[in-house]
């Protein structure tokens, strides 16, 4: 048989095809390899047209691009529309899709696939990546209260997000209570917190942002406050936003379980008997001082983040004490900033009179430093600054989550690095007291270079030393990673 | 649900919905409608979530998913298909060996029909979209469209033409490339 089998094809398909044509077809299909192939793709594309068409809204609804020829039927469809003026720009933003679900992590009712139209969503756990008509990627991380306008204007009205916009979308705006963000091509972020201004951090490309005080151009590193005349400059948030490559390790994590195993570990922490305080932000009262509640390492849970120079926490931890052996370890998400100091946890007693008391911090190389009150280093150690600092920078770039946790050992005279749960220094020192706690704070403790800019989620304190493998899986067990 | 339960549904998720274009596709292929191919499709998603337990997590879901799926079409063929016309069965198996091998350069040349589709007319696109919307009746669509409704199977043909036509030219491209 040597007949085009394209229109059986297409018999075929609109269901047409007679009994004599479909035993011509089963012939053709099952000796001529070529034809098989054939027919193989335009199956494919009618499932594929199938599959488009589940989530299209008919176009007659919102114009009457699709009549012609009778001028009664013009007449009438010209004076429909005249009567749906009103809200015919509403069908228009409503029922076109601007944009889809390409992945999520634990953001339950907005699965892969969703298409969004004009609608008002409000996502109260996990992040999603949309992907915009024009091919921009829009990661959004909870508490988010969004709604597309068109597929360039993306109405924010809380959240966080973090875009990557190609050059065909070059104009896609972010529009905010404070102000809008206009994008040139590039990489962007926005924020807009439950309470206070918001933010335009630029990664990459350029920004304009329009606020009441006019238009400003923004570059790669810069970022600004909006909402305060014409904006303050402020340092770039690098850790703030989940970026679209870190999403999919995000949902692996929850896939494989991560969370339950979390919930595991820490009730298992909090029956140590070494326990001196457990520091997390999902349940009981809000603990005093100046920070922001915002999600945490998991869909929905809570972590302090800190924003502001003043920004802080107090706390009230191990009384009056003395301990031999400590363990601090911490999830936390922190921008890498230039900044001299980042403190994690600064006990207010510091003083010559009061040997033993704690600092533990992040240096401006980004290392980290656990600092005892008058403890002399070791001859011979490599630090220049006289205290124990780790070996590699423990803050990257790009802000991910990441387990930051020190042993000291004051009998030994050793100070223990790990980050991400391996271990990564031991330093060495010559006196070493026992360590002591009291009143402290995480954040601000000077008011001048002690801040910190990031999340923390979870901080243990514990009145014995952790073992490398216990170190290990603790983090193992709380990574929000897969 | 339970945590274990949770993740347990995320990972079928996870993988049905990386594979369900694919697996609806593959379906598509062995039934004449597109409405039985719905039918069978709801069917073979029942079955896969109900046998996941069973399926190894390191094996190939979309190669399990494609057996489980083949297994239901032949039974619909056997069923309901024995007074319709429908492919051989021997053609269903054939599809179904050579299924695995066939689908990347088909999952290509289904992301390469959204940007063929882009290069339609608004109103070509949409009539196109409301002709393979479940239900959709073309007569009436032939007559709203100012056609008679061989007139309308004619330009449905033309349409899938050109975007076949498209659908390959830009798999060629990328080949050369």
């Amino acid at each position: 048989m040597k007949t085009d089998p394209e229109p059986l094809f297409e018999r075929y398909l609109d269901g047409r095809i007679t009994g004599a044509e479909m035993s011509e077809l089963n012939e053709v299909l099952e000796h001529d390899e070529k034809v098989r192939s054939d027919f193989v793709d335009w199956l494919n594309l009618d499932a594929a047209l199938a599959a488009m068409s589940h989530g299209w809204v008919a176009m007659e609804e919102i114009g009457p691009s699709v009549v012609r020829h009778s001028w009664i039927r013009r007449v009438a469809i010209a004076a429909s529309v005249m009567l749906a003026a009103g809200i015919l720009w509403f069908w228009q933003d409503s029922t076109r899709s601007c944009a889809v679900v390409a992945e999520q992590a634990g953001a339950n009712g907005l699965k892969a696939g969703t298409r969004i139209r004009g609608e008002r969503f409000e996502l109260d756990e996990g992040t999603v990546k949309l992907l915009t008509r024009q091919g921009a990627e829009l990661v959004i991380e909870a508490p988010a209260v969004f709604r597309f306008e068109s597929p360039q204007r993306l109405r924010l009205e809380k959240g966080r997000l973090a875009a990557e916009v190609p050059p065909v979308a070059k104009g896609f705006t972010v529009v905010t209570p404070d102000g809008d963000a206009v994008d040139l091509g590039t990489r962007f972020g926005v924020d807009v917190p439950a309470e206070g201004d918001s933010e335009i951090h630029v990664f990459e490309g350029e920004v304009i942002a329009t606020g009441a005080g006019g238009d400003r151009s923004l570059r790669g590193g810069d970022a600004l406050v909006m909402n305060r005349g014409n904006g303050d400059a402020r340092e770039l948030r690098s850790a703030a936003f989940i970026q679209a490559d870190e999403l999919p390790a995000l949902d692996a994590g929850l896939a494989a379980g991560q969370q339950a195993r979390s919930r595991v570990a820490t009730e298992a922490l909090k029956s140590d008997p070494g326990l001196i305080a457990l520091i997390e932000f999902d349940a009981g009262p809000r603990r005093p001082g100046l920070y922001r509640l915002v999600q945490g390492r998991w869909p929905g849970s809570r972590a302090a983040e800190f924003v502001e120079v003043g920004d802080h926490l107090r706390l009230e931890i191990g009384g009056d004490h003395s301990w031999p052996r400590l363990t601090l370890a911490a999830w936390v998400r922190l921008d890498h900033l230039g900044a001299p100091y980042q403190s994690l946890l600064h006990t207010d007693g510091w003083s010559e009179e009061n040997p033993g008391q704690v600092h533990w911090m992040i240096n401006g190389d980004a290392t980290m430093r656990l600092a005892l009150r008058e403890n002399v280093l070791a001859a011979g150690s490599e630090e220049k600054n006289g205290y124990p600092d780790s070996g590699t920078p423990v803050l990257s770039e790009q802000g991910r989550w990441v387990h930051l946790a020190v042993v000291y050992d004051s009998d030994k005279g050793t100070v223990r690095f790990y980050l991400n749960g391996r271990f990564d220094r031991e330093t060495r020192q010559s006196l070493a007291h026992p360590a002591r706690l009291g009143p402290a704070q995480i954040g601000n403790w000077d008011r001048q270079d002690r801040k910190l800019s990031g999340r923390i989620d979870q901080l243990v304190v514990l009145g014995r030393a952790m073992s490398d493998e216990e170190i290990g899986e603790y983090y193992e067990a709380g990574s929000p990673y897969r | 649900m339970s945590p274990d339960e949770a993740s347990h549904h995320r990972a079928f998720l996870r993988q049905f919905t990386a594979n369900e274009a694919a697996i609806r596709a593959f379906v598509r292929r062995l039934v004449p409608a597109r409405a039985d191919a719905d039918d069978i499709m709801q069917e073979v998603s029942v079955v896969l979530w109900e046998k996941f337990g069973s399926f190894r997590g390191d094996g190939h879901f979309r190669a399990w998913a494609f057996g489980v799926a083949r297994f239901e079409v032949l039974a619909w063929l056997r069923d309901k298909g024995r007074d319709r016309l429908v492919l051989s069965e021997k053609i269903v198996d054939l599809f179904g060996a050579e299924a695995e091998a066939r689908e990347p350069r088909l999952e290509r040349q289904r992301e390469a029909l959204e940007q063929c589709l882009g290069e339609f007319a608004p109103e070509q696109r949409d009539l196109l979209m409301r002709a393979y919307q479940p239900g959709a009746r073309i007569a009436t669509l032939a007559r709203e469209s100012g056609r008679s409704e061989p007139g309308f199977y004619q330009w449905l043909y033309r349409v899938r033409k050109l975007l076949f036509d498209c659908v390959r030219s830009r798999l060629g491209k990328e080949e050369v490339s």
